[in-house]
């Protein structure tokens, strides 16, 4: 034990106090022992608490650094989600225009079109990316290689499809067939979606989904005719109603219909399937 | 407004503008003060921790141990400000530390008790301390309630006789009852103290 007495002032000043008036020079030593003795553990005792607050500023600023990291990647998640939707879906939005049944389209909405190629016409920025997917597979014309190839080649550049359909809500019954139409899964949808007829044989959204589902399974005509059940019902549905119905007149080689039905599309400037009934209009023009 | 503090920066100096507040401050022992001194010199208790060989997770207590020190400094006058910035100095109390450490080859909280080669005279005050420091609370643990929490709550955790009445840490309601219990005790303490020099013929 070292014998050397701290010459702190304050400290001898206040162990002075407690010394017996006839204190000799060993009490005097013990007292001076027990003041440094407090004032270390005064020391340790704060050097102690700012270790506890320090821990505590580290904790939050890995917390910090944590939260940040998980906003930022959350952000480039999101950012990275709208342009990758940006990018692939040429889907437009729902039209607010009604049109009734099978019925003429006003005069004053449609635009005199040139016989030239429409897409020509197109600004830059208007022209269309190319279809998310390709056409189906359809039913191939035995010994005529050539044409089926060309039809199939001009069907993959205006197979503008897209699920869920616009518009249309799905109640808890098409649950699996909406599941399996967002999977692509097109036959397991069929299956499921001709079990509910059995259930609900007049069902519109019924009609609606089977429609599509036979649309992309290459079935134009079977798909035209459930099309065809709900058409002008839907003013949320219908727009793209009507091009669904392009394409199975398309695939249904019932080319002229198409064309006319597209021509008409085309001609309505607020039509949200416009652009791509104006490149469908120039292929089959061709 | 909570998560708005929470992501703030935080710089634990912002309150000090200039070197010579926080000297005041580190006198009067303020946490912040403390706190900020730490945070300029850890970067320089890890490299000196990594340089000598020490094990990464002893810059804390390189850290704790320095800070004691120039802490004591402070307190004694040993350290007067001059202008410059009180981390400098910090930063070469704990070169010291983290050196004792490498000579011994002992654990951190040997290395500044069981070391007696090294002659820096700070350290050696500082061993000194951290002995009398360790007597006392085996003093305190020895004579047991009420005198053990009289005396920790004043001498140790620096509270003030009417913020200790008030709280109602002690039976004692009255400041005047209080410093009467604590003097009485403090004397009893020397004396325990007075014993144990003599049988250790100190």
């Amino acid at each position: 034990m070292h014998e050397k007495i701290d010459s702190n002032s304050a400290i001898m000043e206040e162990y002075k106090q407690y010394l017996n008036d006839d204190a000799d020079e060993a009490e005097r030593r013990a007292a001076a022992q027990v003041m440094e003795g407090l004032a270390g553990l005064r020391l340790e005792a704060k050097v102690q608490a700012v270790a506890a607050e320090r821990a505590a500023l580290r904790r939050r600023i890995v917390g910090r650094r944590i939260f940040i990291s998980l906003v930022a990647l959350a952000l480039l998640a999101g950012a990275t989600y709208v342009i990758m939707r940006k990018v692939e879906t040429p889907a437009p939005p729902p039209s607010e225009q009604q049109q009734e049944p099978n019925a003429p389209l006003p005069p004053e909405k449609t635009e005199e079109k040139k016989a030239v190629n429409p897409i020509a016409q197109l600004r830059p920025e208007e022209r269309l990316p190319n279809p998310r997917y390709p056409a189906p597979e359809t039913t191939m014309i035995r010994g005529d290689e050539d044409e089926n190839k060309v039809r199939k080649a001009m069907l993959d550049q205006v197979w503008y499809t897209d699920y869920p359909l616009t518009g249309l809500k799905t109640s808890q019954a098409f649950v699996k067939a909406d599941e399996n139409l967002k999977k692509r899964d097109f036959t397991a949808a069929y299956l499921e979606l001709e079990r509910l007829e059995g259930q609900m044989a007049n069902n519109d959204t019924l009609r609606y989904l089977k429609g599509y589902c036979l649309l992309e399974m290459g079935e134009g005509a079977e798909a035209l005719a459930n099309f065809d059940q709900i058409q002008g019902r839907y003013k949320a549905w219908e727009s793209q109603l009507q091009w669904y119905r392009g394409l199975a007149m398309l695939l249904a080689d019932d080319r002229e219909k198409a064309l006319a039905l597209f021509k008409q599309l085309a001609a309505r400037v607020k039509h949200p399937y416009r652009r791509q009934a104006e490149k469908a209009v120039g292929l089959l023009s061709q | 407004m909570r998560l708005i503090e929470w992501l703030a920066p935080t710089n634990p100096c912002r309150q000090f503008d200039g070197n010579e507040r926080l000297f005041q401050a580190l006198k009067k022992l303020d946490n912040a003060a403390i706190l900020c001194v730490q945070t300029k010199a850890m970067s320089s208790a890890r490299k000196f921790v990594q340089q000598y060989g020490l094990p990464p997770d002893s810059a804390d207590e390189v850290l704790n141990q320095g800070t004691l020190i120039f802490l004591r400094k402070i307190e004694d006058g040993g350290y007067q400000f001059q202008g410059h910035a009180p981390s400098t100095y910090l930063v070469e109390i704990i070169r010291l530390v983290a050196l004792s450490m490498t000579r011994t080859q002992r654990k951190p909280h040997e290395a500044l008790e069981n070391h007696h080669d090294l002659h820096d005279p700070d350290v050696e005050a500082a061993q000194r301390q951290r002995e009398s420091a360790d007597l006392v609370r085996q003093f305190l643990g020895q004579m047991g309630e009420p005198c053990e929490t009289v005396i920790r709550l004043h001498h140790i955790d620096g509270y003030s006789d009417e913020e200790v009445v008030r709280q109602g840490w002690t039976r004692y309601s009255t400041t005047d009852s209080l410093k009467i219990k604590r003097s009485d005790c403090m004397k009893k303490l020397i004396q325990i103290a007075r014993l144990w020099r003599s049988t250790n013929n100190i």
